[in-house]
């Protein structure tokens, strides 16, 4: 394996190159050999293959991070724990329906986000289940009788249906359906970025709105196309393929670089309700100075062994770590140094002396200057600035 | 722009008008996203006050496993982008000096930008154009050097000597927004 490894340029190259066979053989049985291939949807599958190299790169890079790593790790563990069975089980089920279906959580930040990303992101899917399924040819129809249509997927022929019936309209129109979806939340999704202010504060055009513009243009020009042979006899139909072509390419392209990218990593979702946070605000692990609870064990190690991995030292003086105390006693214990207040050394965790001995000139206890005799100092220090700031 | 945030926390009074003027800033949500607390209630009512350090290198950043946490040019390091937050609060744990916050309801963690849309523009923040004893300023970064330098001498005035060990102790905290441009 090491060897194999070795022959490739990276790691990612090794992955893309997998990737890549594995579409090529997938294409090769479901089409039997190439015979049902559909050759004018081969700029679709030379970009497809473009997106699925371009998304192994950004995973790989992505799972690379140390704190990725070490949470997909615990999750991936996790899984394979029969004792895990049924949370981790009730966890996937609760996270897919939750996150992805329903996708509550944008809901909840308010309903025009929640419907304009409902919209984009159903209609993608189905857009994108239709696209692949018929370029690599994993899906394809065939005639069986003058009146009715099988649905052949990977090969192997599954459900007829009557070649006019509303399954079959349905399937039939299924990329104008997710068209309309994506065109309807991409515009809302728009209309929000363009009049809202506080979007404003931190967007960026390339990051935010350009995804936006390039899903409107592939649906925009995908609908034209219907309209063009459903309404016009096909005028102009030709060339508007390509142009919607481009367009799609340009997105498949894109996809895997720019915003879009947050898709596939929201299954790591999963790992929160899997190895961390069992129920939704119930903490077990104690803070070390208060004892309220804020965590729970293993997300602190993994906290903790992320840091170290990447060098970070917040190890205390008696071998506690900055992560083993609550948010509010971190912030207290800051601030304590700071004003130089903390507990007598021996018992860090004994009544703190709030006098310090150390007297500032606030605004209740201004002091005349000369009381300090530091005035003509300070001014010859401000003409020749010491070096070492 | 070459401002500093600068924070004394013995001069913070409690009256919490950076966390009023906090919910009222741009993308905040009508949540505050610094702190104001006790340092001991049962030995004295002081208070102070905590905003978010902008480190270089944040651990909270680092600790993503969404890689969520970018930091824009000016250095300010920014709340979790929404679509890629995935809510599993390594970050609150992460941060040593316990600064982000995060809402279970919408499902992602919002910390201090030290706001992003008025300090881009050499505005001072919220908080610091609020504060009415002087505890949150937005200063020159000659001015923070003189102040430091004020406060390590009268120190010195009172018959206190920083030593190697403690010198930091002396000076009072700051940070903020560095670029080079100098104009």
């Amino acid at each position: 394996m090491y060897k194999f490894e070795k022959s490739f340029y990276s790691k990612t190259s090794m992955y893309s190159f997998g990737v890549v066979l594995i579409l090529f053989f997938s294409m090769w049985v479901s089409t039997s050999k190439f015979v049902h291939i559909d050759m004018a949807l081969l700029g679709y599958a030379i970009s497809s293959a473009i997106f699925a190299i371009g998304l192994t790169i950004r995973m790989s890079f992505w799972m690379w991070r140390k704190a990725t790593n070490r949470v997909a790790k615990r999750s991936v563990n996790n899984l394979f724990n029969k004792e895990r069975l049924k949370r981790n089980s009730k966890a996937i089920v609760i996270t897919f329906i939750d996150n992805i279906v329903l996708q509550k959580f944008i809901f909840q930040r308010s309903l025009y986000r929640g419907i304009q990303h409902f919209m984009i992101s159903w209609g993608c899917i189905i857009s994108f289940g239709i696209t692949f399924g018929l370029t690599f040819g994993w899906m394809r129809f065939d005639l069986i009788d003058p009146e009715t249509y099988q649905i052949i997927v990977f090969n192997v022929p599954t459900m007829k249906m009557a070649a006019h019936g509303l399954f079959a309209e349905i399937v039939y129109n299924g990329l104008n359906i997710g068209a309309i979806m994506v065109l309807i939340g991409a515009a809302m999704a728009l209309y929000r970025r363009i009049t809202n202010y506080d979007v404003k504060v931190t967007q960026r055009f390339e990051f935010d709105i350009l995804p936006l513009l390039i899903l409107l243009a592939v649906t925009v020009t995908g609908l034209i196309l219907t309209v063009l042979y459903t309404f016009l006899d096909g005028w102009m139909h030709h060339y508007m393929s390509l142009i919607h072509q481009v367009t799609v390419i340009v997105m498949l392209v894109y996809f895997p670089f720019g915003k879009l990218f947050h898709v596939p990593i929201r299954p790591l979702a999963t790992a929160v309700p899997m190895s961390y946070q069992e129920v939704v605000k119930v903490d077990t692990k104690a803070c070390k100075s208060c004892g309220q609870p804020y965590s729970n064990e293993d997300q602190i190690a993994d906290v903790q062994a992320i840091l170290k991995s990447q060098n970070f030292d917040l190890q205390l003086s008696d071998g506690t770590y900055l992560s083993d105390y609550c948010t509010g006693c971190r912030r207290r214990m800051r601030a304590m140094k700071q004003m130089n207040l903390e507990a007598p050394k021996g018992n860090p965790y004994g009544p703190v002396s709030t006098n310090n001995g150390i007297h500032i000139s606030g605004f209740s206890k201004k002091r005349s200057e000369d009381f300090y005799g530091i005035d003509q100092d300070s001014k010859e220090e401000t003409e020749n600035e010491p070096v070492s700031r | 722009m070459n401002k500093i945030m600068y924070l004394e926390f013995e001069r913070c009074i409690g009256c919490r008008a950076c966390q009023a003027a906090c919910r009222e800033c741009g993308d905040h949500d009508a949540k505050e996203r610094n702190y104001v607390e006790y340092v001991d209630f049962t030995e004295s009512r002081q208070t102070f006050p905590m905003l978010c350090m902008q480190c270089k290198d944040p651990a909270c950043a680092r600790v993503c496993p969404a890689n969520a946490i970018q930091i824009t040019e000016e250095g300010v390091v920014l709340s979790a982008m929404e679509e890629k937050c995935i809510g599993c609060r390594n970050c609150t744990f992460g941060c040593p000096f316990g600064i982000p916050k995060f809402d279970f309801e919408t499902n992602k963690m919002y910390k201090c930008d030290m706001c992003y849309d008025r300090t881009r523009h050499d505005i001072a923040p919220m908080c610091a154009s609020v504060c009415p004893s002087d505890a949150i300023r937005f200063i020159d970064f000659d001015e923070m050097q003189q102040l430091r330098r004020k406060r390590t001498q009268m120190n010195l005035v009172e018959g206190k000597k920083p030593q190697e060990g403690n010198k930091w102790d002396y000076v009072p905290e700051f940070f903020g927004v560095y670029t080079d441009s100098q104009s």
